[in-house]
């Protein structure tokens, strides 16, 4: 099994691809897809896997700064005997090239069948080999050949326990190839921004095709990050609660960065942040509590998809504040967390204490939590993610 | 073409008067929706600050009794803040270059502003 080192899309291909089999990168024109196909196989790499990048639409001197763009070390030094990039480029435009897999004729199918059969062979053990972009391919060598090529080239890295992952854009090429890459070509399909058209404000990936397990239909809203490369992402996650609670110290210690607007000390309009934790990317918008900016945080509690509900522990007072707080920013029926902020305070509340005193379903889950010491946040956001993700 | 890549086209048939350093556009309740921002400033907090201004000046308006502003314009020594409401939904807001003529900017913002109300 080799993870892709896409969140979530591990669980479910449940578990990464098995060895033998292929995967394809759907991406619609639009949206950058490359990064799902370079994602994997640093992650296979980093992890101690062999791995090799076909190079076909840049030059293979450039590949390792569009990694490290990300973040992701590739340099020769590091992963010099485990990943190698093979170059399908120079030979187009008559350049020199340094590495060790040159394509001499990158327009000619059988040129590439050849070098990519010497590389399957040649890989010490059972890695993975990832295609930069299989739409150039095709456009260099023809639709056709390229698809007869691509089920030639799968089936011999069966016989070695390669992986094959293609990057694939789905330029206005026939009908019928369009429908090929998405049906037989390979053992799973993982289309990119498919959906975009009902939802502007992100790009989606989901599974459109897995023929080794059950197929689980769920589409995720991404993001890439510079550098951190394939998130999960949450465009806005609400963060209330009454007075002195400290919403703003659990936006600012939850966020890599965060500004707020605030005067003496009380957030007067909003603090935002964004989030980038464990695989996941979010951007929280957090409320003043007084209730004199009530207006305004109706205004701009639309849209969330999760909510945070921060009370002070050592004050029950404000509890009731806090549900009203939910109310106004109609957050019943989203996913919604408690944290019970400054546990360390001597007179604080444990969170059982607090769940009687609320008046909330039983379900919401309440998080003890020291924000200004960043204990407890990120157990909080994980579980507010974990919720998002199973209402969408 | 997709509503996004429409919305781009607003932008940067906004961003052809000249003089102009940001544009976006976002929900009125400060999602981002489509940014040109130079490689300056972090587009999301851009139009995060933005909904909440403008949400925050019809709020004070709306409370005398008045009608809901056109626009909100902020004037700093180097540039000036426009932003204004684009249907019931959307929002429109621009940086400009320091000596801009507002007139022109603001033509052209209304008519930017229309367009986006009919695509969203």
């Amino acid at each position: 099994m080799i993870e892709t080192g896409i969140p979530k899309l591990d669980g479910y291909l449940h578990g990464g691809i098995p060895e033998g089999n292929s995967l394809v990168y759907y991406a619609y024109p639009g949206v950058d897809g490359g990064v799902f196909g370079m994602q994997t196989i640093s992650h296979a790499v980093s992890g101690g896997r062999c791995g090799a990048y076909i190079a076909s639409s840049t030059d293979p001197r450039m590949i390792r700064d569009q990694f490290m763009e990300f973040g992701w070390d590739m340099g020769e030094s590091v992963f010099a005997d485990r990943f190698t990039v093979v170059d399908a480029f120079s030979g187009l435009i008559g350049a020199d090239s340094q590495e060790r897999y040159v394509v001499p004729e990158p327009d000619n199918i059988n040129s590439l069948t050849q070098c990519i059969k010497q590389v399957i062979e040649e890989m010490p053990e059972p890695g993975i080999i990832v295609f930069e972009s299989l739409s150039t391919v095709m456009d260099l060598c023809g639709e056709k050949e390229t698809l007869d090529a691509v089920l030639e080239w799968n089936k011999y890295a069966m016989l070695y326990d390669h992986v094959m992952v293609y990057n694939f854009t789905a330029w206005p090429y026939s009908e019928e190839t369009l429908l090929q890459v998405k049906g037989d070509a390979c053992n799973s399909v993982v289309s990119v921004g498919g959906i975009s058209e009902k939802v502007i404000f992100g790009w989606y990936f989901g599974l459109l095709k897995l023929d080794w397990a059950e197929m689980i239909r769920k589409w995720v809203l991404f993001k890439i990050l510079k550098p951190g490369g394939v998130r999960i992402y949450i465009p806005k996650i609400l963060v209330t609660g009454p007075f002195d609670a400290g919403k703003s110290t659990v936006v600012h210690a939850l966020s890599n960065r965060a500004v707020s607007v605030d005067r003496l000390g009380t957030t007067i309009a909003l603090d935002h942040g964004h989030i980038d934790h464990n695989g996941f990317a979010a951007d929280v918008f957090g409320t003043p509590g007084q209730e004199r900016f009530d207006p305004i945080v109706k205004l701009l509690s639309g849209e969330a998809m999760g909510v945070f509900l921060v009370l002070d522990s050592a004050n029950a007072t404000g509890f009731a504040r806090g549900v009203r707080m939910l109310e106004i920013t109609e957050s019943f029926g989203l996913p919604v967390v408690v944290i019970a902020n400054k546990q360390d305070l001597p007179e604080a509340l444990a969170p059982e204490e607090i769940k009687t005193r609320l008046d909330i379903p039983e379900s919401v889950p309440i998080v003890p939590a020291v924000a200004s010491a960043r204990e407890g946040v990120f157990e909080a956001f994980e579980m507010l993610v974990e919720m998002v993700m199973g209402v969408n | 073409m997709s509503t996004s890549e429409m919305l781009v086209k607003v932008l940067g048939d906004l961003q052809k008067i000249g003089e102009i350093e940001a544009s976006a556009i976002a929900t009125r309740d400060g999602l981002l929706m489509s940014a040109d921002m130079h490689a300056k400033g972090d587009p999301e907090t851009f139009v995060a600050m933005s909904a909440t201004m403008l949400g925050a000046a019809e709020t004070a308006t709306s409370e005398l009794g008045k009608d809901v502003p056109n626009r909100v314009i902020v004037e700093t020594d180097d540039g000036k803040l426009i932003c204004m409401g684009a249907g019931p939904k959307a929002l429109v807001v621009v940086m400009t270059a320091p000596g801009a003529g507002l007139g022109l900017v603001l033509v052209e913002m209304t008519k930017s502003a229309e367009k986006i109300a009919k695509l969203i």
